[in-house]
Formats: structure tokens, C-alpha cells, sequence
């Protein structure tokens, strides 16, 4: 069964704005590696967003695990929210609290409300917030504010904290815009070892064609809200591109 | 084309000219405005038949020397009473600027239809009426003492705490809080790790600055009975000691630079 099932979403922003996406349909099953692609002003992001509706779609249905989340509200879309870790191109980390605090954030659907006022997380989290840590390379950094570490260890506390959430999907926007091509390489790599070894499947959106064929398994194409291409990774190719592109030459 | 650009030229020219009278009419206004203004509260509004020369001046400045150091030991309490008026004031004040700099921040608020208006109306509200008219309020409202003043320094800061807080509110990053939202968090979660970590310095800092402010404010609580030194400056006018009256300056300049003093330190230490 597919892990996620976006079926025919369409979004616009207001009533006399043109659709953002224009009724698009796909199913990430486990073990996928997803990247969407295509150019700037072609929905990735929104579409990212519309699955653990941060922006609200129009229309269509997003199904987790069998379970229909655009029909959810309240508590039902927080507990969902909790399956879907996501990792964004500004990192979006609290700037001023610690890596830790900042890694254990991503328990807060989990903790009530009262004790995460207190910071007071369970044993076993903060346990595995540090052995979390630990795989991502940032065991020496767990004390340091987050406003002090670099964009690529922003990066993987922005990971770890995903993954804390021990996510069903992980929804990922763009995690190399805001790196120099060698740490997007690195962190690249890194979700990508991360999301074999917790076995969590990746919807990755990304404007670098190159770093999408290297990682992913499967790709789509956006254009103008449209999905132009779906299929594996290694049926891309020129023409493909061309097509998918095709905008960018105006 | 020449005979076009000198009638661009004239254009220019006639335009500069025009706006030169513009201008001195302003300027001739203005004058007139001030000349005016001098006349009727300054020339005509004094008793000029009362004042003195210079040596008048300089007799009544002699009348406050030497300081009443007698007085001294009378002092610490009403002292550490202003202290003490500034230092609660600014905490209730804080109390209540946070619901009220949640209501008046347009990112935040829960409703844009009654809590923003609210919101903005008790900021301006608190702020546009005078600490003393406050305390004149409170003290009819409980009675002489330090609680009125209290309730005055507090009444008149909520306005300047929460319009800053909520300026800074409006200010964040939107960034920290979609993570904290995609996380399953609820409302008040988003809030306390999204939002209060972004604006705590400038809320620490804008507290502090508003503390310093207090302390002089809380100096002339007593002139309407509210508590504190500005009583026994009272007193002492009544009275006819001006050197007392001296002596309760210098306890103020002193509370006034500690409190400058301790917003310097306190502020630097957040930013």
C-alpha cells in the first residue's frame, strides 16, 4: 500500500489568482526516494506544503497511510502532522534555544502542553535526541545555541529534528538552497542514508536537477501547477528535461 | 531642438520661481505663528509687575543651600518606597502588557475583529493619560499611599511595554514557526517556542528601559499622595524648608542614576 496518495490537488491562493496546481495525482509507496522538480514558480513548495497543510488546498485529497488529511481538523491534523517530519531550505530552526531543545521540538505533538513549558521531556527522548545527534555528526554540539553553527549543521539539527518526530514520510523543501554545492551534496546524502536506515520514505522537493537524478529513485516534473513527468529516475532524460523546463527558456 | 530647450528652460525657471514664493509665504506664516504665540501666553500671560532682577533670582536659588542633612536618616524609607513603587509598577505592568501585546499583534492575535481593536485600544488608552492624572485616579480609587502609585506607574507602562512587544511580535520570522507547527504542535506550543524565544531580548530589554522610566515617574507619585519621595518633597515645599527641599533632590538624582545605572548594565547584558 502506498505510504501517501495525493490525489488530484489543486490549490489557488484566492478567488481571481489563477490555480497554484492544477489538479495534481501521485502515491509515494515505501522505500521511495520522491523528487519533484521543475522551475522557479511551478508549485513545489506549495504542493510540499499543502500535504501536511501548512497551506490550505482548494480542493483534491491528500491521503496518509490510508487516512484522508485534508478532511481533518483540530487534534486529528496535529496527530498527523506528528507522522510527517519536514525539512526545510531556511533550516527554520528557534534560533536561540539549544540543538538539543531544538531537536526535542520535534516531540512536542507528543509532550503536553504543560510539560513542554517546563522542557520536561521524557528520559528516553532526550536519550534518543542525543544519539540522534550522534548519527547526524553534531554529538559535540548538543549544548550550543542553534544561532551558532553553520548553514550544513543547521541543516542536520533541522534533520534530527525530523526524524525525532519518527515520521511516517518525510516531506523535505528544498534542504540545499541556502548551502555552498558541497555541503548540499553532504546533506543530500545525509537524508538519504537517514531515510534508508529509519526505513521512512522521502518527498523531496528540489531545483537542482542534478543533485534530484543522483539521490532519487523516482521523479516528478511540475510545470506551471501541471505534472508533466512521473516515473523513475532513470527514465529521465533530455527530453524530459526539455519538457519540464520548457518555461524557463521565456 | 534649441528653440525646445530653452522653452524647457523657461519652464524650469518659472517653476523654481514659483515654488521661491511658495516658500517665503511659509516662511512668513511661520513667523507670524510664533510672534503670536509669544504674545499672548508669554507677554501677556505673565505678572510682570512680580518679577524681580537678578538678585532676586539669585537670593531664591541661596534659599536652598545649604542642603537639610538632618533630614537624611527621614528619607531611606520613602526612598526605598519609590524603588519599590517602580519596581511593582513594571512587574504588574508586564503581567498585563503580555495578553495585550498578544491581542494587538496582527500575526498573533486571535481574532482581527474584536482582540486587535481591544488590544489597541488599552495601549493607547493607558499611554495617552499622565501618570499623576493615574495616580489622582487611583488614589480617589484606594486611597493614599504606595498602592495607588503602584497602580499608576503600572497603568501608564502597559501601553509602552505591549505596543513594543507587539511591534516585535509582528516583526519574527515566520520560518521557526511552520517548523514548530509541522510538528504536531498545538497553539499555545507554537507560541512558546516559536514566538516568546524571537521577541524575549526585546521584551527583556524594552521592560528594563521602561523600569528606568518608572523610577522617575514613581519620584512624583507622592505630589498627589501616591507614596514615595515625591510626598516628602511635598512636605518639605509646605513647609517653607527649602533646604529639605534640596536634600529630597539629591535622594532622587541618586535613585535616578541608580536606576540608570542598573537599565544601562541590564540592557547590555540581553542584547
Amino acid at each position: 500500500m502506498a505510504v501517501l496518495e495525493v490525489k488530484d490537488l489543486r490549490i489557488r491562493y484566492n478567488r481571481s489568482s489563477p490555480d497554484i496546481l492544477k489538479g495534481v495525482s501521485f502515491m509515494v509507496d515505501p522505500g521511495d526516494f520522491f523528487a519533484i522538480i521543475g522551475p522557479s514558480g511551478a508549485g513545489k513548495s506549495t504542493l510540499i506544503r499543502c500535504i501536511n497543510r501548512l497551506v490550505e488546498p482548494t480542493a483534491g485529497d491528500v491521503f496518509l497511510n490510508g487516512q484522508n488529511i485534508t478532511r481533518m481538523d483540530g487534534g486529528d491534523l496535529r496527530r498527523a502532522r506528528r507522522d510527517m517530519g519536514m525539512i526545510f531550505q531556511e533550516f527554520n530552526l528557534v534560533e536561540r534555544m539549544s540543538v538539543m531543545d531544538n531537536v526535542l521540538s520535534g516531540r512536542l505533538g507528543y509532550v503536553g502542553t504543560f510539560k513542554s513549558f517546563l522542557r520536561m521531556y521524557p528520559k528516553k527522548e532526550i536519550k534518543r535526541a542525543l544519539e540522534l545527534l550522534d548519527q547526524v555528526g553534531l554529538g559535540d554540539f548538543v549544548n550550543k545555541r542553534a544561532d551558532e553553527l553553520s548553514g550544513g549543521q543547521r541543516q542536520r539539527v533541522g534533520i534530527a529534528r525530523a526524524l525525532i518526530q519518527e515520521p511516517r514520510i518525510l516531506l523535505v523543501d528544498e534542504p540545499t538552497s541556502s548551502l555552498d554545492p558541497k555541503i548540499a551534496r553532504e546533506v543530500m546524502g545525509m537524508i538519504k542514508t537517514m531515510s534508508e536506515a529509519f526505513d521512512v520514505p522521502v518527498l523531496c522537493n528540489i531545483h537542482d536537477v542534478q543533485l534530484a537524478l543522483e539521490f532519487s529513485n523516482h521523479v516528478i516534473g511540475l510545470q506551471d501547477g501541471i505534472k508533466k513527468f512521473d516515473g523513475p529516475t532513470q527514465d529521465v532524460d533530455k527530453n524530459t528535461l526539455e519538457e519540464i523546463y520548457a518555461m524557463e527558456i521565456l | 531642438m534649441k528653440r525646445n530647450l530653452n522653452k524647457q528652460l523657461e519652464e524650469i525657471l518659472s517653476k523654481r520661481a514659483k515654488s521661491k514664493v511658495t516658500r517665503y509665504t511659509i516662511y512668513f506664516f511661520a513667523f507670524l505663528l510664533v510672534a503670536w504665540s509669544i504674545q499672548s501666553t508669554i507677554v501677556e500671560d505673565t505678572d510682570w509687575e512680580r518679577i524681580g532682577g537678578l538678585d532676586t533670582v539669585v537670593n531664591t536659588v541661596a534659599k536652598f543651600m545649604p542642603p537639610d542633612l538632618s533630614l537624611f536618616k527621614h528619607l531611606i524609607g520613602p526612598t526605598i518606597e519609590t524603588f519599590m513603587i517602580a519596581c511593582l509598577g513594571t512587574m504588574l505592568a508586564v503581567v498585563f502588557s503580555i495578553p495585550v501585546a498578544w491581542m494587538a499583534a496582527l500575526n498573533v492575535t486571535p481574532s482581527k475583529a474584536i482582540a486587535y481593536p481591544i488590544g489597541r485600544a488599552i495601549m493607547t488608552l493607558t499611554r495617552s493619560v499622565h501618570e499623576i492624572v493615574w495616580g489622582l485616579i487611583f488614589v480617589s480609587a484606594v486611597g493614599l499611599g504606595a498602592l495607588p502609585g503602584i497602580m499608576a506607574v503600572s497603568m501608564r507602562s502597559i501601553g509602552f511595554i505591549s505596543k513594543l512587544t507587539a511591534e516585535a511580535i509582528e516583526d519574527i520570522e515566520p520560518g521557526p514557526l511552520e517548523a514548530i507547527k509541522s510538528t504536531g504542535a498545538n497553539q499555545l506550543q507554537i507560541i512558546f517556542f516559536g514566538v516568546i524565544p524571537q521577541i524575549l531580548p526585546a521584551f527583556i530589554g524594552n521592560t528594563i528601559f521602561q523600569w528606568d522610566i518608572n523610577i522617575r515617574r514613581a519620584t512624583i507619585m507622592g505630589l498627589v499622595g501616591a507614596g514615595g519621595l515625591g510626598l516628602a518633597f511635598h512636605r518639605q515645599l509646605v513647609m517653607y524648608n527649602y533646604g529639605g527641599v534640596t536634600t529630597v533632590i539629591i535622594a532622587i538624582l541618586m535613585l535616578i542614576a541608580i536606576g540608570e545605572i542598573g537599565s544601562y548594565y541590564g540592557r547590555r547584558a540581553v542584547q
